[in-house]
């Protein structure tokens, strides 16, 4: 079967025909072209595909896109704005948090509905925020570093603003 | 304009220039071209582990609708392997199969429900043999072959005996000996692999994409197995997601996507599932070493005689190297003076081993290390004192003629040491708590190239136009590890100039310079001299140009990157007047820059096969590792590493950190949970829970001590920093556990479960002991 | 990457429309967060033609105090069941495990009654339709033989959620809806939810499914925890997860109850911890606990992990859990 499916992606509000067996990461990367989530894994295992679903971190990967009806999806893909990196996506460069990037899509995705919620994390708070995602390439530090860059930068926006 | 100087890019934290890519999520991977148009592709898998295959029907899946090609062996043109002295693989089975999941066919088809349909409709007859999943029963006697090139399933026996070992150990105060069993571990880099691959019938010409890390040995496997000249094929490496060594020869993916394309005259995508990379494999064989050592009481080394067997699997790729290593590199860490080894690789039914970071050595410095720690104790000699005792002194030659030009492991001892603070803290930790050190070392790119052609070994464009800027055009392929960058910062930091300046092109056949590619350690090394060497020589162009603008002798210019000037009153010229002025006359500008590698360093002749181990220059490290050890459970828990690792000079520190936390890590989860296991040859462990890569909960801080002593052949002094400290983590974790818990695991991984059966025996023989003390009191 | 069989995917807003689009369904499954259900569809373990999403019912979500017992919704997240202030003081054992399941991202959508009624696992049976065709299948699933133990005709394959033994320790019970009552609710004890079958482990009969879960208050002033084994410290299922509840009065134990996960078909409460009531929860008697537990901790070897550790390592966790709760 399919239907139609009414939802908003990185701000945009959309309307897709969709069968119901499509999964969200299939529809975000081959309906919409959104290629910046990834695939790591046969299903949940890596996190690579980790994408806010109304704020929250979920897999892509294992979410039908028709139960995503009426959400608001958020891919790394829509982050940065007016052509601006985020604090985040900052954090990720200066501080080495991404080497080959591919786990880095979930990362920041998990990352950040962290720091939307917490924007002062502790270290084990960024540890257990981002325990579902698997990164080959850093060991994690540089990445835990990354997110403490983030956290830092928000903070002294905040305090200009 | 008095203060103005060159701008400095080495030694300065750079973040990666195509990092804002990767965060943004624009960076294309393989898997993210084209995700709508192109023809899905997929492999029909061996279910068996060991056959004939004799007879194949694909006749149905090329009559189902949506099914636009269908490939078999009979497409391929030849074999292929990574050696060319031993290249006995083929994309697509020929008449055999030896592993479970070795691919036999392959359709493209417009969708992948059609495609998956298509492979359920092909039908292959199989005619079973015996098959051998361990060394043990490949080896035995009367086993069936798995080639028939190759007698007793040995895929390469080696040997040395060098200095004299038996006179060592005779005159050694103590000689110990150890067996280690190390498991399979597999890379399980994040990208699983893919190939985007596009034929024009047209012209005739193939154009892919492929996750890879060697595009050029890539090209021509592609021109072997689809008989197509060079020429015609176009190798465009997208960004990569990873590799450790899994992508450094050309895997089946690569080839079947190209013989889709073709067969289909169109574009096709082959995007392999999670359980398929695994079942590619190319990872670090299951392998048993057998070690003894002979020491002084001061903790001299006399002499070391070893053994090494490896699982190799089912085809030949990296084997004969990979065995090689684990032997010579024995040498080059520590003063040996006298070694033997036996080395013997096996080929099985189970998918073929390959290069896995610190290929070769990283079993045989588990054991040495290992074996060593515990000799330490009872001679009651400090580990730091054991090897301090036997360090080398650069320059030098290994008794197997490796070059040994800089050396700084006694200030990677002295890091750790003061570091970790290992003085104060060594045995004053409590219960269930300990200190393990241990130190390795790593080659910066194999001297000789295995596809020797005469060509040197890096080869570096830079194209200066009319805008002011250059542009980098190299092949070597950026994996991940942060190459386009430091070979960016080399040919900066040799002109002063801003790195911005500078836009690199990577890996596409058509347009940059051929590149052996990303393995070995070899990049930083042979492309970041071919990148100062290019540099140069477009820096006397420009000198060149500005004498002739400023009318001063071209000896009398004054280069600050930026400006170049007669003196120090002199206002000078821009770069872009410079670069304007170099184009008058001339148009755009193209200069090269080479790097070879110099005879001493090819290794030695003292038995056949000893040129493996040449490199121009060896890495150093030396780490300590603090764990606690959960009583109840066997866990193990890594509170800190410590590492100092010697990379010579550190062009990018913030990339030499990346580098060394990362190899520190991957040593951890092989040491700790990593496992590739089979049952009757299938994969048992070919996701992502069963095969345990450590996740961020479990991953402790990991403290890096750059040290920089300084190559003479180095860019910039540098050597290697992406390998070498990897090796070195597994036996100071099995040295630190012996500190906390009193038992040595000589078993990887050191899961709980095996920990816990060390922890239970000895508990039963610590009471045997007191009750036997008992009785005779 | 196995990809998604075709199927229809229906959206009911009540329990009883929940239950009408199963029962329409020639081979329907009830979806909830689906962290489990859909790796099991993409392997081909699963092939239904429908799938009834659970998520949109509202009364399946919430977890609400009621006095004397507390109820949590089928649907509700399990992040919200660790997160949740009024489960962590009455049940922290319950919070704990909830916290414990899989990593954080799972937890978002990764439901209560999905975690009670997860499918057994077994290294032979969670794997791709490819690995289990070439290994002849296994007795779960479309094949004759067991390959964790060849010859029997027992399925082995463990129970894995973390979350049921923490409420069997509370005396829990789960309120089932279904078309059988025409429409109307059955409650039971949490361990009549489960058959010592790995095959066939849940009690509930076709078109049943898991509403809330309601827990009495404990009047006790027990304390309790959850434990787990596994070898990294996210994302794995359980090699062996203990809940132990405990009270103490005047230095004696009063009521001491352990639960087991990820051994057996079915989560247990363990046998004869009444022996306890009455001792002092000393060294030796936290021994004697930990052996007991080890002799009913009968693992198989369903995971890459042996057998033998996992029942070591259940007995360790409850004498740790009983020393940390000290």
């Amino acid at each position: 079967m399919k239907t139609i499916l009414s939802l908003t992606v990185n701000g945009v509000e959309r309307d897709d025909v969709v069968p119901d067996n499509l999964l969200l990461v299939d529809y975000l990367r081959d309906k919409i072209g959104l290629t910046g989530t990834k695939i790591g894994c046969d299903g949940g295992e890596c996190g690579a595909c980790t994408v806010l679903i109304d704020g929250r971190p979920r897999h892509a990967c294992l979410t039908l896109a028709t139960t995503c009806k009426g959400a608001t999806v958020e891919t790394v893909d829509g982050l940065s704005r007016d052509s601006r990196l985020t604090a985040l996506q900052r954090g990720f460069n200066e501080k080495l948090g991404a080497q080959c990037g591919f786990c880095t899509p979930g990362m920041i995705m998990a990352s950040e509905a962290l720091l939307r919620r917490n924007p002062d994390p502790s270290e084990n708070d960024i540890r257990d925020a981002l325990a579902a995602n698997i990164c080959r390439c850093t060991g994690y530090v540089k990445i835990i570093e990354a997110v403490q860059y983030a956290a830092k930068a928000l903070a002294e926006q905040e305090l200009v603003a | 304009m008095n203060e103005m100087r060159p701008v400095q890019t080495i030694g300065v934290a750079q973040p990666l220039v195509d990092g804002p890519e990767k965060t943004t999520g624009k960076a294309m991977f393989a898997a993210d071209f084209d995700t709508t148009e192109a023809l899905v592709g997929r492999i029909l898998r061996a279910p068996v582990a060991h056959a004939h295959i004799t007879a194949m029907d694909t006749s149905k899946a090329e009559a189902l609708p949506g099914v636009v090609a269908v490939v078999t062996e009979a497409d391929c043109a030849d074999s292929y392997g990574v050696l060319p002295i031993a290249m006995n693989e083929w994309a697509l089975a020929r008449g055999k199969v030896r592993y479970r999941g070795e691919p036999v066919a392959a359709v493209a088809a417009v969708d992948v429900a059609t495609a998956q349909r298509a492979l359920d409709l092909i039908e292959v007859t199989y005619e079973e043999l015996p098959a051998y999943f361990t060394a043990e029963a490949a080896r035995a006697e009367g086993a069936v072959q798995l080639h028939e090139e190759k007698p007793g399933n040995i895929e390469r026996d080696v040997e040395f005996d060098l200095g004299d070992v038996d006179k060592g150990l005779a005159e050694a105060d103590l000689v110990r000996e150890i067996d280690v069993q190390c498991a399979e571990v597999c890379q399980v880099q994040m990208e699983p692999h893919a190939a985007f691959a596009e034929y024009d019938p047209g012209r005739e010409q193939l154009t892919i994409r492929p996750s890879t890390q060697v595009p050029y040995y890539v090209h021509k496997m592609l021109a072997r197995t689809l008989a197509m000249a060079d020429s015609k094929i176009r190798v465009i490496k997208p960004h990569i997601g990873g590799g450790f060594g899994a992508r450094t020869e050309t895997l089946q993916s690569d080839l079947i996507a190209a013989l889709l394309a073709r067969k289909a005259r169109g574009t096709v995508k082959v995007v392999l599932s999670r359980e398929e990379t695994f079942i590619t494999h190319r990872g670090r064989p299951e392998s048993q070493i057998k070690m003894k050592v002979g020491m002084k009481k001061d903790g001299t080394i006399t002499a070391v005689d070893f053994s090494a067997i490896q699982r190799g699997g089912a085809y030949s790729g990296y084997g004969i190297v990979t065995i090689l290593y684990a032997g010579s590199m024995i040498y080059g860490l520590y003063d040996i003076v006298s070694a033997r080894f036996k080395g013997c690789r096996i080929l099985t039914n189970t998918p073929p081993c390959g290069a896995f970071r610190g290929h070769g050595t990283v079993k045989t410095r588990f054991a040495f290390e290992n074996l060593i720690d515990g000799m330490a104790t009872e001679l009651g000699l400090d580990p730091f004192a054991v090897r301090r005792a036997n360090l080398l002194v650069a320059p030098t030659m290994t008794e197997n003629d490796l070059l040994v030009n800089s050396y700084g492991l006694d200030q990677c001892l002295d890091w750790a040491e003061e570091a970790s603070g290992w003085k104060a803290r060594k045995g004053k930790l409590g219960p269930n708590k300990g200190l393990g050190m241990a130190c390795s070392h790593y080659i910066s790119g194999a001297s000789k190239p295995k596809h020797w052609t005469g060509e040197p070994h890096a080869t570096i464009h830079l194209r200066l136009d009319w805008d002011g800027g250059i542009t980098l055009l190299t092949g070597a392929a950026e994996i991940g590890q942060g190459s386009s960058t430091v070979i960016a910062q080399c040919a900066a930091e040799t002109l002063g100039i801003d790195l911005g300046r500078i836009r690199v092109i990577a890996a596409d056949s058509a347009i940059t310079p051929k590149d052996n590619g990303s393995y070995s350690s070899r990049v930083t090394f042979m492309v970041g001299n071919a990148s100062i060497d290019a540099a140069q020589n477009l820096k006397a162009k420009l000198v060149e140009a500005a004498a002739r603008k400023l009318e001063i002798a071209p000896e009398d210019v004054e280069c600050l990157g930026e400006v170049y000037r007669g003196g120090q009153q002199d206002q000078g010229l821009t770069f872009d007047e410079v670069a304007a002025a170099a184009l008058e006359g001339e148009g755009t500008i193209t200069v090269k820059g080479n790097f070879d590698t110099i005879p001493e360093s090819w290794g030695g002749r003292k038995y056949r096969g000893a040129a493996i181990g040449g490199t121009m220059a060896f890495s150093y490290a030396a780490q300590v590792v603090e764990v606690t050890v959960d009583p109840h459970t066997a866990e193990i828990t890594v509170d800190k590493v410590w590492v100092a690792h010697d990379c010579g000079k550190a062009l990018n520190p913030l990339a030499v950190e990346g580098q060394v936390q990362g190899s520190v890590w991957m040593g951890m989860g092989q040491a700790l949970s990593e496992e590739t296991k089979f049952h009757d040859g299938l994969p048992i462990a070919a996701n992502m829970l069963d095969y345990r890569v450590p996740t961020i909960i479990e991953s402790p801080p990991i403290e890096v001590g750059i040290i920089e002593a300084s190559d003479p052949h180095g860019p910039f002094g540098a050597k290697e920093a992406g390998e070498g400290s990897l090796s070195g983590f597994l036996p100071a974790l099995t040295n630190a556990v012996a500190d906390a818990v009193g038992v040595r695991p000589t078993e990887l991984p050191v899961t709980p479960d095996r920990l816990m059966e060390l922890l239970e025996k000895k508990a039963r023989d610590d009471r045997a002991a007191a009750s036997t003390d008992g009785g005779t009191a | 990457m196995e990809f998604m069989p075709e199927l229809d995917l229906h959206h009911p807003a009540t329990v009883e429309d929940a239950i009408k689009a199963y029962a329409d369904a020639p081979d329907g499954r009830y979806l909830a967060g689906g962290s489990d259900m859909l790796v099991n569809i993409r392997r081909g373990i699963e092939q239904p033609d429908t799938l009834v999403y659970l998520n949109g019912i509202p009364e399946m979500h919430g977890i609400t105090d009621n006095g004397d017992h507390i109820t949590i919704g089928g649907a509700t997240i399990l992040r919200e069941v660790a997160e949740s202030d009024l489960l962590g003081e009455h049940f922290t054992a319950v919070a704990t495990a909830a916290g414990e399941v899989a990593g954080p991202s799972h937890r978002e959508y990764g439901t209560l009654g999905g975690n009670l009624c997860l499918d057994t696992r077994c290294v032979f049976y969670n794997q791709s339709e490819w690995w289990r065709a070439a290994n002849d299948y296994c007795l779960k699933y479309r094949g004759e033989i067991c390959h964790v133990a060849p010859g029997g005709k027992k399925c082995f394959a463990a129970f894995s959620g973390d979350v049921a033994p923490a409420l069997l320790i509370f005396d829990a019970e789960v309120e089932i809806a279904g078309p059988n009552n025409e429409g109307g609710r059955r409650r039971i004890p949490l361990a009549e939810l489960y058959n010592n079958d790995g095959m066939d482990h849940l009690t509930l009969t076709k078109g049943e499914l898991v509403v809330a879960v309601h827990i009495p208050k404990p009047q006790d002033g027990a304390s309790s925890g959850y434990a787990k084994s596994r070898v990294r410290g996210s994302i794995d299922f359980p090699l062996a997860g203990v809940a132990l509840r405990i009270a103490v009065a005047e230095g004696k134990i009063t009521d001491l109850r352990v639960a087991l996960t990820g051994i057996s078909p079915l989560p247990f409460l363990a046998k004869g911890m009444e022996k306890f009531i009455g001792r002092e929860p000393d060294q030796a008697c936290l021994e004697d606990l930990r052996d007991r537990i080890r002799t009913q901790a009968k693992a198989m070897k369903t995971t890459m992990t042996p057998p033998h550790y996992r029942r070591r390592v259940a007995g360790g966790l409850a004498q740790k859990l009983a020393e940390s709760i000290f």
